[in-house]
């Protein structure tokens, strides 16, 4: 169905070469993941399926591809739309119009297809995609997966033979993305639709997928089934870590493979930890917060105590009200009713200096922080703006990733550098509480590793509080220590980390599901624990 | 869902009772036309962001009624009646007769300012009833087959106006959080052009990877049709204006 023979691909003023001599095919109805670390050329691969690349971006194309037999430097991206359906990173900045049912109906509007084939088309693709309740909403009210299941549905319409998705479950809560997942392995194997989609949370798909290509970075990649490329890839989900660290003959794909060949270890009786007990004096004070946003209820009437030193995720499905709370705690919404007190002082009166060195907040867009046009001035304001060294900034962003360019455009950054330059911008306030907003969204897992080391280090050494607002289960589990799970605005659990995250089978990590009913969430604590027993 | 009436419908409905109003020029009808509008906003919102335009168009016509009344208040030709209260009066050069800035203010001057207000602010209510009711999209997709590829560019442009909006907003957010207290147009603008092009390219590729563009004929996925009951509307909303000029 898709072939590439020897391409290689370098983008216009750039040495770096993207892709460099990759052939492999792909067959009909087969579901193809592509890894590789944030800013390896994941994208660059997906969209040269279809043409984008590089008759959209520019770039030198050597070799040949060809999808169902059309080679893709004869025709525009337009001419295989209805072959390759493309489902772009942040579906929302693809929308073209603004109902459910028009937006599907846009691509064969495009075609000039008869409109009783578009009506059976539309109708077929609403069934299949259970999105006949929201035909007639505007997509701007919808939530993200809802969005991310349009713009699968405007590329199904089309009857594409091929379907390539970028990302398409890093903006979504555990059970929104399950659902997505579920439904493109239906698609596989029902319709026979060959799937190529890129991921970070290889845990999501890597029961999905039939075989994996695995950009290593300086263009050089490997294609094969799951477990020959997890056998000796770097980045590899927990369970195979899992896998690794136990020295398992077989590595699994699935939890139903891991939790077989680990049924000696779980039948062991184990010495259960004592978990520390922290600091408990108050840092961050919630008492009954509501808030509305027209008509939405956002917040009913949360209360709640934050402790120093201690990290604290907030976790619930799209929509739930995480980012209200974190705008109400930083203190840039009012509540409509309730307080709020971080070290008895209102954060919303906080202002400039005042407001650096008492709350670091990274948003969910991190580069909204940055205005600057390279790194080394964003670096140097920050000094200019907290009154310290010069250089001391860039130091610090040094040592979370080194041999980053002074001269880079912070555009140019991956996404992962992107968040250590904003990071390091933050954290040379020296803030009394650091609060995050989704802030592993694109990172590969040696990024998000580093990530994790920097908040403990921050939290623990200086005994200070961590807020962090996440979907990204597996990093709860190696970071918090206490997790408030809310829902429709109301906080359904509150709890260790290891009580809230072991009572929910959709929120459960990957260690914990292949150990239940041990109390294990990561790979550390299963070799901690294995430890303790010899 | 509610049965749906052709996008043109709400617009000849809301053109109608703009004739009305302007010409009966009566302050208890244009206040009617209000409530009626009001009612019908309420019954047939179907939750669109375009729902809002109708709440907004009611603030700009109270804020055109204050500020004409002000103005009817101030300046203006003095109309002879019942005098409610004085302001001080200031002599303007004698090549301007008949204006004057300030002196005595009556009951008939205030309420002629008012109802003048009233009649210009139901105007703009009713446009915006008519905007809330049928959104400006689904009216350019009842235009001419030639003109179509037009009106598609032009919701395409439409449509990131309300994001560039929402970006504005959250980069200000930003730019406070950082603690900058004083908001230059670079901390806005920069961020705001950088996203913006990089969304523009990525709607321009979404659009090329679905075959915009590429057949020279586009087909209509749902034309609209106009029924009697549009008719039936059209007909009776007419009615009220005849009634004016004839009743």
């Amino acid at each position: 169905m898709i072939t590439f023979s020897n391409v290689s691909l370098v983008y216009p003023h750039s040495t770096k070469t993207i892709i460099e001599d990759l052939s492999f095919s792909i067959v009909e109805g087969e579901m193809v993941l592509v890894m590789g670390a944030t800013g390896s050329g994941k994208s660059s691969l997906l969209r040269l399926i279809n043409g984008l690349v590089p008759h959209h971006t520019g770039g030198i194309l050597a070799g040949d591809i060809s999808v169902d037999g059309i080679s893709t430097q004869a025709v525009k991206p337009g001419a295989l739309a209805h072959l390759v359906g493309i489902v772009a990173q942040n579906p929302a900045n693809g929308f073209v119009t603004d109902i459910v049912e028009e937006e599907l109906a846009f691509g064969m509007e495009a075609l000039n297809f008869p409109p009783d084939v578009m009506r059976k088309r539309v109708e077929e693709v609403l069934d299949l995609l259970s999105l006949n309740p929201l035909r007639h909403r505007s997509i701007a009210s919808l939530s993200g997966g809802e969005q991310q299941r349009v713009a699968i549905g405007s590329a199904l319409v089309m009857h594409p033979k091929i379907l390539v998705l970028d990302e398409p479950t890093s903006a979504l809560d555990p059970i929104a993305a399950e659902e997505v997942l579920s439904l493109l392995h239906r698609l596989v194997h029902d319709l026979s639709v060959t799937v190529v989609i890129a991921e970070h949370r290889l845990e999501r798909v890597i029961q999905f997928v039939d075989r994996i290509i695995y950009i290593e970075g300086n263009g050089e990649a490997a294609i094969g089934s799951a477990e020959e490329i997890l056998r000796r890839a770097n980045l590899v989900p927990p369970i195979i870590r899992l896998a690794r660290a136990l020295n398992l003959a077989e590595i699994g794909t699935s939890v139903r493979e891991v939790r077989r060949a680990t049924e000696g270890i779980r039948q062991r009786s184990f010495i259960e930890q004592v978990p520390e007990i922290g600091n408990n004096e108050i840092a961050i004070e919630v008492k009954a917060l509501s808030k509305n946003y027209s008509e939405k209820i956002a917040l009913k009437s949360i209360s709640t105590e934050i402790y120093h030193g201690e990290i604290v995720a907030i976790m619930g499905r799209n929509g739930a009200g995480k980012s209200s709370l974190l705008h109400t705690i930083v203190g840039v919404a009012l509540p409509d009713k309730g307080q709020v007190r971080v070290f008895g002082g209102d954060p919303y009166l906080l202002k400039g200096r005042q407001r650096r060195i008492t709350i670091g907040y990274v948003p969910q867009e991190p580069s909204d922080l940055l205005y600057s046009q390279s790194v080394v001035s964003e670096c140097e304001q920050a000094d200019h703006d907290n009154e310290i060294a010069a250089g001391s900034t860039f130091a610090l962003l040094n040592r979370l990733v080194p041999q980053i360019s002074e001269k880079t455009h912070p555009n140019d950054l991956s996404e992962g550098q992107r968040l250590a330059l904003v990071l390091s911008i933050v954290l040379a306030g020296n803030p009394e509480v650091l609060v995050l907003d989704e802030p592993t969204r694109g990172l590969d897992y040696q990024a998000k590793h580093l990530f994790a080391i920097t908040l403990k280090e921050y939290a623990k050494k200086l005994d200070r509080p961590v807020l962090i607002a996440t979907h990204d289960v597996e990093l709860v589990a190696e970071l918090a220590d206490r997790v408030l799970f809310l829902a429709e605005g109301e906080i359904v659990a509150d709890g260790s980390t290891l009580d809230v995250l072991l009572s929910s089978p959709a929120f459960a990590p990957q260690v914990a599901k292949v150990m239940s009913p041990k109390p294990w969430l990561t790979v550390s604590d299963v070799v901690e624990a294995l430890a303790i027993e010899l | 869902m509610r049965t749906s009436l052709h996008p043109l419908t709400m617009w000849v409905w809301a053109l109608l009772l703009i004739t009305a109003v302007v010409l009966a020029d009566k302050f208890w009808f244009a206040l009617a036309t209000v409530g009626v509008a009001t009612v019908v906003v309420l019954i047939r919102s179907d939750g669109s962001p375009w729902n809002r335009t109708y709440w907004l168009s009611l603030k700009i016509g109270a804020f055109i009624i204050f500020v004409r009344t002000l103005f009817g208040i101030m300046i203006g030709v003095p109309i002879p009646g019942t005098t409610l209260f004085t302001i001080p009066r200031i002599d303007l050069p004698s090549w301007m007769p008949g204006i004057r800035l300030g002196g005595a203010v009556t009951l008939e001057r205030l309420s002629s300012s008012i109802h003048e207000g009233l009649i210009i602010a139901t105007v703009i209510a009713l446009f915006g009833a008519a905007t809330s009711l049928t959104s400006p999209h689904k009216l350019l997709r009842t235009l001419p087959v030639f003109i179509y590829e037009i009106g598609i560019t032009l919701v395409i442009a439409t449509s990131l106006f309300p994001q560039v909006g929402e970006s504005a907003k959250r980069i200000r957010l930003a730019a406070r959080l950082r603690g900058v207290e004083k908001i230059s147009l670079r901390l806005i603008v920069m961020p705001l052009l950088e996203e913006s092009l990089a969304r523009s390219l990525q709607l321009a590729a979404a659009m090329d990877a679905r075959g915009f563009g590429v057949s020279r004929k586009r087909s209509r996925y749902r034309p609209e049709i106009w029924s009697s009951r549009d008719s039936a509307l059209c007909a009776i909303s007419a009615l009220v204006p005849l009634a004016v000029i004839f009743g």
